[in-house]
C-alpha cells in the first residue's frame, strides 16, 4: 500500500481530527474498553483529540463536538458508535453546526460491528474497534470538503392513468398550485369505477363521484388532460424527466390517414404511476366458469343487477330463485390447488374489496328481489374497512345463507339435480365439514383484483415489481407511495388491491408527496457520485459497458493532445454512486465523490498501522470530556 | 349423503317464536356460554346450523332442545343479538308440533284463532253437558252446612269421564312420545340399541320426571334455591301432579260433600297443592308481563294461554271449594262448571298437542340421552362385523 504515499495527499497540510467514542449506555462499553479506544486514537497522526461519551448522540454528546471544533480548532472528526443507519446524518449535522463542512465527518460502527457481534471477546473487540478508527483517521486525512448537487427541478407533474387514483392525484396537485398532465389511453376519464352501480359503504352512486372527481379537473387550468395517450418514452430523472407521449395504440388506428402522430415531449419533475388493477379472469373451469353459461364473474353481475327490471331477476331468460356468491376467486389461492398464473405463481394475496363487494351485491340482490334465496360461499368473511362490517351483519339478518369452506378444498360446481341447472357441493365448516348441495340458477364469482399487464410501462420507468405482480414501495410504512426510482410514485390500485376510499386515500398521499418533490426549484442529492478527471481519461469507453443506469454516463467530444477524442462525462442526477466504472478505468480517471481510491487505500494503511492498545487508568472517569 | 340446503326452514320457525336467528353467523358464543351443554350433545349453535341450512331430519332427530332451560345466557351474550334461547324456545313449540301426528298440534300453534277457538269450542262443551246431564241443583245443605255437590256433579260419574278424556289424551301422548322416541334413536344410523338399556334408564327417566333436577345446572352455585326459576316451576310442577292424582285416582275421597276439619288431609293436601299451583303460575305470569328475564321476554300465544287457562282453573277450583263450605250452593254449582269448562280444554289442548307435553318429552329426551350413550358404548365395545360405512 505505498501507492497513497506516492499520491499527493489532497487533505489539509495539518489535519486536527477529534475522535469520540460512544459507549451507547453500556451498549458498547461493556465489550468494548471505550477509554482504552479514545487514549490509543489519541497516538494516531492527525489526531488532535479523543474523548468518551455515554450517550454521544444526545445533546450534550453532540455540542461537545461542535464546541471542540470551535475551541480546538478541529478540521475533521470521527464519531466510533452506532450504525450509520442510525447517527451518521446525526453528527454530519452537529459537525455542520461546529462550522466544519458536514462531509469531513466519519462514522465507524463500533457496537454492530464490534460490541454486539464480539461480546465473548472483550479484548479482542477492543483492538478491532482500534482498528476502525484507525482506518478513518487515515481515510479522513484524504476527505475534501464536499457540497450537495443542486439540479434544476422543474414544478410540474405527470400522471399515468385516468381512474379514480389518477384524476385525485392530479387534482390535488392543481389545488396545490402546480401543474399536472394527466394520461388516460382510454377515450374517457373513470376508470374501472364507471363499470360500478353503487358503491359501499355510503351507497352513493358511482357516476356522481366519477362526475365530482371530473369537475374538480376542469375547474383547474393547471391540469390537462390528454385522452387516448399513453406514455411511450422516459428519460431523466427526478427533477428532470423527460417523457414522450403518444396516441394510444387503438386511437392511434382510428386516425383517420393522419400522419402517425411523433410524440409529444414533455418536462415533468415526478410521476404518478395510477395504472389500476384487471379483474381476475377465471380459467376454464374454475367453479364451472364457461362450463356452465349460469356461472359469471362479479363485473357482469353488477351490470345485471343494475339493468334489472321486473318482478324476478333473470339470467338468460330463466328466472333466478336461488343466486350464489362465491368468495376467493383469484385470491387466497393455494399451490397444487389452484391453477396457476401464467409467471406460475398463484395469488396468494387477499384482494381485500371482494367480500365486501359480494355482501354488497347480494345484500342489493335481496333487497331488490326479496324472494329470492341468497347464498354465500366463503372461506372467511374478511368486511375489514370501516362500515364494511355492517353489509355482513344485515346481509345475515335479510336471510343471506353463509358457508364455509376450507380453502384448500374449495366447493365444486355441477350440473343440479333438483331441478335448478347448477349446484355447489362443498364441505361446510359452520356444519361440521358436512357435505352440503345448494342448488342454484346463478352463481356470482367474487373475482379477485390482479395486477395490470404493464410491461411496457414497468421497463420505461424501471418499477419495481413485487412477488405479486403488484408495483412495489420503498416501504410499507415508511415510504408508502414512493418506488425506489427516485421521483416516481404510486397511487391507487396499481400498487395492491384496495377499496376506492383507500384508493383516493392513496392518491392524495402520492399528490402530497409529490408536492414535496415539487416544493423547491432545485433538486438536492447527496454528493457521492462519479467524478471523470478529463486530463485522465482516453476515452476508451470501458466504463459505459459497465454502467447500470441509463443516462449516467454521457459522451462528451473533446480533444486530447490535438486529437478528437470522446470522453466520458457523468449525469449527476442519474448517477447513483455504485463505483461499477471507477473499478474498470484503467487510467483511474473516474472517482467517486467522497469514496476515492485514495481513501479506501488510506483505511487499508490505517487498519494495519494501527497502534497497539494503551491501557487507560482506572482513575479515569467515564465521560468526562477530557483529551487523553 | 349430501345435504340439500333448505333455506325455507328459517321462515317455518319463525312462526314458531324464532326471532333473528338468520343474524347468528355461527361463532359458537352460546355454545361455549351454555351451562348445559357438553361434548355430545351440543347448543344451540348445533340446532342454530340445522334451522339456517334446513336440515329438518337432524333437527327431529334432536332431543338438544329438551336438555335446554332456558337460562338466557346465551341471548345475552350473543354478538348478533341472534336470540339463540328463543331459537331453542321454538324448536321445542316445532318439535312437539312435529311428534303430534295428527297435525292438530300444528295448526293450533301456528293459529291462535285455532286454538282460542278449539278452547271455546270444547268449554261450550261442557257447559252443554252439564245443561244436558247435570244433576238437580239443589240448595239443601249437608249438616255441616256444606253445598252438596256431588248430587249435582256426581264424582263418579265425573271420575268415569276423567278417565275416559284422560285416556284418550294418555294414547295420544305416548304415541307421540314413540315418534319421538324412533326419531331420537333412529336417527343415529346403524345404532342399536340393547332393551337392557331402556331398562337401566327407568330410573333415571322416573327422577327427572319428578324432580327436574337437571334445570339446576343453570343455576350458579351460590343462588338460593327459594329464587331459582326451578323452585317456581317444580311449585307448579308438584301442585299440578298432586291435584292430576287426587282428580283421576281419588275423585270420591277429595270431592265430598262432607265438609272436613282443617287437618284432615283432603284439605291441606289440596290447599298446598293450589297454593303451590297459585304461587308459581302468578309469578310465570306476571314474569312474562314485565319482561324482565331472559326467558321471559318474548312470550308465545301458546305461552300465555296455558298460563291462564291453568291459573283459571286453580282459582276456580279454589272458589269452589270455599262457596262449597261456606253454603253457597248457586255460586259452587256455577264455579264447578266454569272449573271444568277451563280445565277439560286445558288438559285436551296442552297434554298431547302444546306446551303441557313437555311434562312428558323432557325427561323422556334425558332417558333417551342415557339410552343412545349405552348403546353407543355398547357399540363400540362389541363392533359389528359388518363394515361401517365410510
Amino acid at each position: 500500500m505505498s501507492r497513497s504515499s506516492a499520491q499527493p495527499d489532497s487533505g489539509p497540510a495539518s489535519p486536527r481530527i477529534g475522535v469520540y467514542v460512544c459507549q451507547c449506555g453500556g451498549n458498547i462499553s461493556d465489550v468494548v474498553d471505550t477509554a482504552t479506544v479514545a487514549k490509543t486514537a489519541a497516538l494516531i497522526p492527525g489526531v488532535a483529540l479523543s474523548k468518551v461519551h455515554a450517550f454521544m448522540c444526545s445533546e450534550p454528546g453532540q455540542a461537545m463536538i461542535a464546541e471542540d471544533i470551535r475551541n480546538e480548532h478541529l478540521n475533521r472528526v470521527v464519531v466510533a458508535s452506532c450504525s450509520p443507519f442510525l447517527h451518521e446524518l446525526t453528527f454530519r449535522t452537529a459537525v455542520h453546526r461546529g462550522g466544519l463542512n458536514p462531509y469531513l465527518y466519519e462514522h465507524v460502527n463500533i457496537r454492530e460491528q464490534v460490541s454486539w457481534a464480539h461480546h465473548g471477546d472483550p479484548a479482542g473487540a477492543t483492538v478491532k474497534a482500534i482498528r476502525l478508527v484507525a482506518a478513518a483517521v487515515h481515510r479522513l486525512r484524504h476527505v475534501e470538503p464536499l457540497e450537495e448537487i443542486r439540479l434544476p427541478n422543474h414544478r410540474r407533474a405527470l400522471v399515468i392513468g385516468g381512474g379514480i387514483a389518477g384524476m385525485k392525484a392530479a387534482g390535488d396537485l392543481a389545488g396545490k398550485g402546480l401543474d399536472v398532465v394527466l394520461v388516460e389511453q382510454s377515450a374517457t376519464l373513470g376508470g374501472r369505477v364507471n363499470e360500478l352501480s353503487t358503491l359501499f359503504p355510503a351507497e352513493e352512486s358511482a357516476a356522481p363521484l366519477v362526475r365530482r372527481l371530473n369537475d374538480d379537473l376542469q375547474a383547474h387550468p393547471r391540469v390537462v388532460v390528454l385522452t387516448e395517450t399513453v406514455v411511450k418514452a422516459v428519460s431523466g430523472f427526478m427533477g428532470n424527466y423527460d417523457v414522450m407521449v403518444g396516441p394510444a395504440p387503438a386511437a392511434a388506428g382510428a386516425a383517420s390517414g393522419a400522419d402517425p402522430q411523433e410524440g409529444r415531449h414533455l418536462t415533468v419533475g415526478t410521476i404518478i404511476v395510477a395504472t389500476g388493477y384487471d379483474y381476475y379472469r377465471p380459467a376454464e373451469g374454475e367453479y364451472g366458469f364457461q362450463r356452465h353459461p349460469q356461472v359469471i364473474p362479479m363485473p357482469e353481475f353488477i351490470t345485471l343487477l343494475a339493468r334489472a327490471s321486473g318482478e324476478t331477476l333473470e339470467w338468460q331468460g330463466r328466472p333466478v330463485r336461488r343466486l350464489g356468491f362465491m368468495h376467493c376467486v383469484g385470491s387466497r389461492q393455494i399451490e397444487g390447488v389452484h391453477p396457476p398464473q401464467p409467471d406460475g405463481r398463484v395469488n396468494d394475496y387477499c384482494s381485500r374489496v371482494c367480500c365486501t363487494t359480494a355482501l354488497h351485491q347480494a345484500l342489493a340482490a335481496k333487497r331488490r328481489f326479496p324472494r329470492m334465496a341468497v347464498f354465500d360461499f366463503h372461506q372467511d368473511i374478511r368486511t375489514y374497512g370501516r362500515g364494511h362490517e355492517d353489509y355482513y351483519l344485515r346481509a345475515s339478518q335479510a336471510g343471506i345463507m353463509f358457508f364455509r369452506f376450507h380453502g384448500d378444498d374449495p366447493p365444486v360446481v355441477e350440473p343440479g339435480s333438483n331441478g335448478t341447472p347448477i349446484q355447489v357441493r362443498l364441505k361446510d365448516w359452520l356444519t361440521w365439514g358436512e357435505e352440503v348441495v345448494a342448488p342454484l340458477d346463478l352463481l356470482v364469482l367474487a373475482v379477485g383484483m390482479t395486477p395490470r399487464d404493464n410491461r411496457g410501462l414497468v421497463s420505461l420507468l424501471k418499477l419495481p415489481v413485487g412477488a405479486d405482480r403488484f408495483l412495489q414501495e420503498v416501504h410499507p410504512k415508511l415510504r408508502p407511495v414512493e418506488t425506489a426510482v427516485n421521483g416516481i410514485l404510486l397511487a391507487g390500485t396499481a400498487q395492491a388491491p384496495m377499496a376506492i376510499d383507500e384508493t383516493l386515500a392513496s392518491a392524495s398521499a402520492a399528490a402530497a408527496k409529490a408536492a414535496v418533490l415539487l416544493a423547491h426549484d432545485e433538486v438536492h442529492l447527496e454528493p457521492f457520485k462519479a467524478r471523470v478527471d478529463p486530463e485522465k481519461c482516453v476515452g476508451c469507453g470501458v466504463c459505459f459497458a459497465q454502467c447500470a443506469y441509463d443516462g449516467a454516463l454521457v459522451r462528451e467530444e473533446g480533444q486530447r493532445e490535438g486529437a478528437p477524442i470522446t470522453r466520458a462525462k457523468v449525469n449527476p442526477g442519474l448517477c447513483v454512486g455504485c463505483g461499477a466504472c471507477v473499478a474498470v478505468c484503467p487510467t483511474r480517471a473516474i472517482d467517486l465523490q467522497g469514496w476515492t481510491l485514495n481513501q479506501f487505500e488510506a483505511m487499508v494503511d490505517g487498519l494495519l498501522s494501527a497502534p497497539q492498545p494503551v491501557a487507560a487508568t482506572n482513575s479515569n472517569p467515564v465521560s468526562d470530556g477530557r483529551t487523553h | 349423503m349430501a345435504h340439500v340446503v333448505n333455506p325455507d326452514l328459517v321462515q317455518d320457525l319463525k312462526a314458531f317464536g324464532a326471532r333473528d336467528i338468520e343474524a347468528c353467523f355461527n361463532c359458537g358464543t352460546c355454545t361455549a356460554i351454555c351451562p348445559l351443554s357438553k361434548d355430545g350433545v351440543v347448543f344451540p349453535r348445533r340446532i342454530i346450523r340445522y334451522v339456517q341450512t334446513g336440515m329438518e331430519h337432524r333437527l327431529l332427530c334432536s332431543l338438544e332442545p329438551w336438555l335446554c332451560y332456558y337460562c338466557g345466557e346465551c341471548s345475552e351474550t350473543c354478538p348478533r343479538n341472534a336470540q339463540p334461547g328463543e331459537l331453542m324456545m321454538a324448536a321445542r313449540r316445532y318439535l312437539t308440533a312435529a311428534y303430534d301426528w295428527t297435525g292438530l298440534g300444528r295448526r293450533l300453534y301456528l293459529d291462535v284463532r285455532v286454538e282460542l277457538g278449539a278452547i271455546l269450542g270444547l268449554a261450550a262443551l261442557v257447559v252443554a253437558l252439564f245443561v244436558l246431564l247435570g244433576g238437580p241443583m239443589t240448595t239443601e245443605l249437608t249438616p255441616e252446612g256444606g253445598v252438596q255437590l256431588n248430587t249435582f256433579a256426581p264424582a263418579h260419574v265425573i271420575e268415569l269421564l276423567d278417565w275416559a278424556v284422560g285416556g284418550v289424551l294418555a294414547v295420544l301422548l305416548l304415541s307421540n312420545v314413540w315418534r319421538m322416541h324412533r326419531w331420537i334413536v333412529g336417527g343415529e344410523t346403524g345404532l342399536k340399541v340393547p332393551l337392557g338399556a331402556y331398562a337401566r334408564g327407568l330410573s333415571t327417566l322416573l327422577i327427572h320426571f319428578f324432580t327436574q333436577k337437571q334445570w339446576l345446572g343453570c343455576t350458579p352455585g351460590l343462588t338460593r334455591i327459594t329464587t331459582t326459576r326451578w323452585f317456581k316451576h317444580f311449585c307448579i310442577f308438584a301442585g299440578y301432579v298432586t291435584m292430576f292424582v287426587l282428580i283421576v285416582m281419588f275423585l270420591r275421597w277429595f270431592q265430598t260433600d262432607a265438609v272436613h276439619p282443617v287437618w284432615h288431609p283432603q284439605r291441606w293436601v289440596g290447599y298446598m297443592a293450589t297454593g303451590g299451583l297459585l304461587y308459581g303460575v302468578s309469578n310465570a305470569l306476571i314474569g312474562r308481563w314485565r319482561r324482565r328475564e331472559e326467558l321471559h321476554k318474548h312470550s308465545h300465544p301458546s305461552d300465555w294461554i296455558f298460563l291462564v287457562l291453568l291459573w283459571l282453573t286453580t282459582v276456580t277450583g279454589i272458589l269452589v271449594h270455599i262457596f262449597r263450605i261456606h253454603g253457597l250452593p248457586h255460586a259452587t254449582y256455577i264455579t264447578y262448571v266454569i272449573h271444568l269448562a277451563v280445565l277439560v280444554p286445558m288438559l285436551v289442548i296442552e297434554v298431547p298437542f302444546s306446551k303441557w307435553a313437555h311434562l312428558a318429552y323432557r325427561p323422556v329426551a334425558i332417558y333417551l340421552q342415557q339410552v343412545v350413550q349405552q348403546a353407543r358404548a355398547a357399540q363400540a365395545a362389541n363392533p359389528s362385523p359388518q363394515p361401517q360405512p365410510a
